[in-house]
């Protein structure tokens, strides 16, 4: 039972996020109308053939801004998976293969970095630099990279002191060469995992920075802000709550899935 | 030499939370006076004597020290955009984000543990499986969206709840402790109380719902995990009935992990309050922090930094605290590892 549990979380993970995939790579080629198009005259048209989601109150199409707004909570949530992924498991691996001080700096340096509620931590960045896209994009990694830092480290200790990395040692193969061909790829799959959960919180951060104002700017559609804007007409439009916020669940637990699969998979090995 | 150790390790956390507060103002490009004067620009004398209030005619370290033995006492500076100090502004709000996350925990941890539980012994019922996929939805949940869907259906279509504030505006309420619970009972008024429990309905619904998926999945995984083991196998052989087994065997191992979970929550609660008290514009530390951080008044913000990591220092802290007090082995463990 279990078994077939594990499966089916993957396989709707995967469905679901190949889902938003398609629609991210989409906005890049084909928006109907473009995100900051307004229509005069046109402002909460219901949703109809020539609007397909309808509009919003300035008159912009929902279903263009939907789109183009994928480009910002899947676009950034990859984006912040990749540096992630750079920074936190070249970090992680580096402490845990060359100890001693190295790993205490990095370690103590990550401890201070999640001593805070990942939001917070986010809030204050964005406090310090101002709300931007690439700054949206720093305060959100910054929040991810210590996670990421963390498991890789813990499962590179493991890995350390097995066999074959104090073969290789006495074989006289550089430090280099043990940390990305013997060390990295058996840690490769606790990265996989935490990318995931990676990607997650980085789309909820970003939408929830968005929601309060202080992530991406005005003019671009991102679900977050998108929602925030819809709150004083939910009694008019309701779909302008619904589709953004519907989007960002599927989404976030999309990721959520994949990662929760992944985990169970390494656990299994 | 234990109570000395404890003293070093509270000094140090102190000294880094004041550091990183400290920081904060130093770190935002450009001159701090420029940043705390905005745009609009002032008098000669008015930058004077921000530079002074400031202390940046200083060294820093003496800046730093200063701003540390502030600290202490409390002392943040003026808030820019009330001009009060960011003391007298923080007593009034901190009140109302405690009272809100406390009942939010409190339902919470109570539901959280009954569907825990229940999913556990019933394992592969329909228990079982409504909760863990309500605890898979509600960490997906983007709590900003779900406060939206409540405030749709229950105060738009239903109007059941009011959704902004703490307390309808007829009530006149004296400040005793801050706490309106505790407050709306002084008041003339004696349906203030009633008053302020509607108020709080939606808000604590709304915030106790990610803690909720969290307790729920840890209290389920914890409590299947120690039922697996060899001392219940024993317990059920010698013919004890189910549920003394379930109480004084499984749920009493299972504790340490559940408490640890509801720390976690608490975590989670700090967060879930800036989005809550934003949505329902209850004000509180959250809505506070964020208004500050719109108007860049930096005083306001330095202070919410430091109040925040405390906080998160204190629950970590009383978290352990309580996981040794109900499992004394996580106490000698401890000692052995230090």
């Amino acid at each position: 039972m279990n078994k077939i549990f594990r499966q089916k979380s993957i396989l709707f993970g995967t469905i679901l996020f190949s889902f938003f995939m398609i629609m991210l790579l989409v906005s890049f080629v084909w928006i109907p109308y473009g995100y900051d198009i307004i229509f005069d005259g046109k402002s909460l048209v219901a949703p109809s053939a020539e609007f397909f989601l309808g509009t919003d109150d300035l008159g912009r199409d929902l279903f263009s801004r939907l789109l183009k707004g994928s480009q910002f909570s899947l676009g950034i949530g990859l984006v912040v998976g990749g540096i992630s992924i750079f920074f936190g498991a070249s970090l992680g691996l580096a402490a845990a293969y060359f100890g001693r001080r190295i790993d205490f700096t990095f370690t103590q340096l990550m401890n201070a970095l999640q001593a805070m509620p990942s939001l917070l931590l986010a809030l204050f960045v964005v406090a310090i630099l101002g709300p931007s896209i690439t700054n949206t994009i720093i305060s959100v990694a910054l929040v991810s990279i210590p996670s990421m830092y963390r498991l890789v480290r813990s499962q590179a200790l493991v890995e350390v002191s097995k066999e074959y990395i104090q073969s290789a040692k006495a074989l006289g193969a550089s430090d280099q060469r043990i940390i990305f061909r013997h060390l990295l790829p058996n840690c490769a799959t606790a990265v996989l995992v935490q990318s995931a959960v990676c990607c997650s919180e980085a789309i909820l951060n970003t939408a929830a920075l968005g929601f309060l104002g202080l992530g991406i700017p005005a003019p671009y559609p991102e679900w977050g802000t998108m929602l925030a804007d819809s709150r004083n007409l939910m009694e008019s439009a309701p779909q302008l709550m619904w589709i953004p916020g519907l989007c960002l669940l599927l989404l976030i637990l999309s990721t959520q899935l994949l990662s929760d699969g992944f985990r169970d998979q390494l656990k299994r090995k | 030499m234990k109570l000395l150790g404890s003293f070093l390790k509270i000094l140090g956390y102190f000294l880094f939370i004041s550091l990183v507060s400290f920081s904060i103002i130093r770190l935002i490009p450009g001159d701090p006076v420029q940043n705390i004067i905005g745009e609009r620009g002032a008098s000669e004398e008015r930058v004077a004597e921000i530079t002074k209030n400031l202390g940046l005619d200083q060294p820093i370290y003496i800046q730093f020290y200063k701003f540390a033995v502030n600290a202490l006492t409390g002392n943040f500076g003026e808030s820019i955009v009330t001009k009060q100090p960011v003391m007298s502004d923080f007593k009034v709000l901190w009140p109302a984000t405690v009272e809100l996350a406390l009942v939010a925990l409190l339902w919470s941890s109570i539901i959280g543990i009954l569907l825990g539980t229940l999913a556990a012994v019933k394992r592969n019922s329909i228990w079982d499986y409504g909760s863990v996929s309500l605890s898979t939805v509600g960490f997906a949940m983007p709590l900003f969206w779900w406060g939206l869907i409540v405030i749709f259906f229950f105060a738009v279509k239903l109007s059941l709840f009011p959704v902004s504030g703490r307390v309808d505006v007829i009530y006149d309420i004296p400040y005793v402790t801050g706490f309106f619970f505790i407050d709306s009972l002084f008041s003339d008024d004696k349906t203030a109380f009633i008053s302020s429990l509607k108020y709080m309905v939606l808000p604590a619904f709304v915030l106790g719902t990610v803690p909720l998926a969290l307790i729920v999945r840890i209290t389920r995984a914890s409590i299947i995990d120690v039922a697996n083991e060899d001392y219940v196998r024993t317990a059920r052989a010698k013919g004890l009935p189910y549920k003394v087994v379930l109480f004084k065997h499984i749920f009493k191992n299972a504790l340490p992990q559940i408490i640890t979970s509801i720390g976690l929550a608490l975590g989670q609660l700090l967060t879930g309050a800036i989005m809550t008290e934003t949505l329902f514009s209850w004000p509180g530390m959250g809505r506070w922090l964020v208004k500050s951080i719109e108007a860049r008044d930096y005083p306001a913000v330095q202070a919410g930094v430091f109040y925040s990591m405390a906080i998160v220092i204190v629950v970590n802290w009383l978290t352990d605290e309580c996981v040794k007090m109900v499992n004394p082995k996580m106490r000698d463990q401890q000692r052995s590892s230090l």
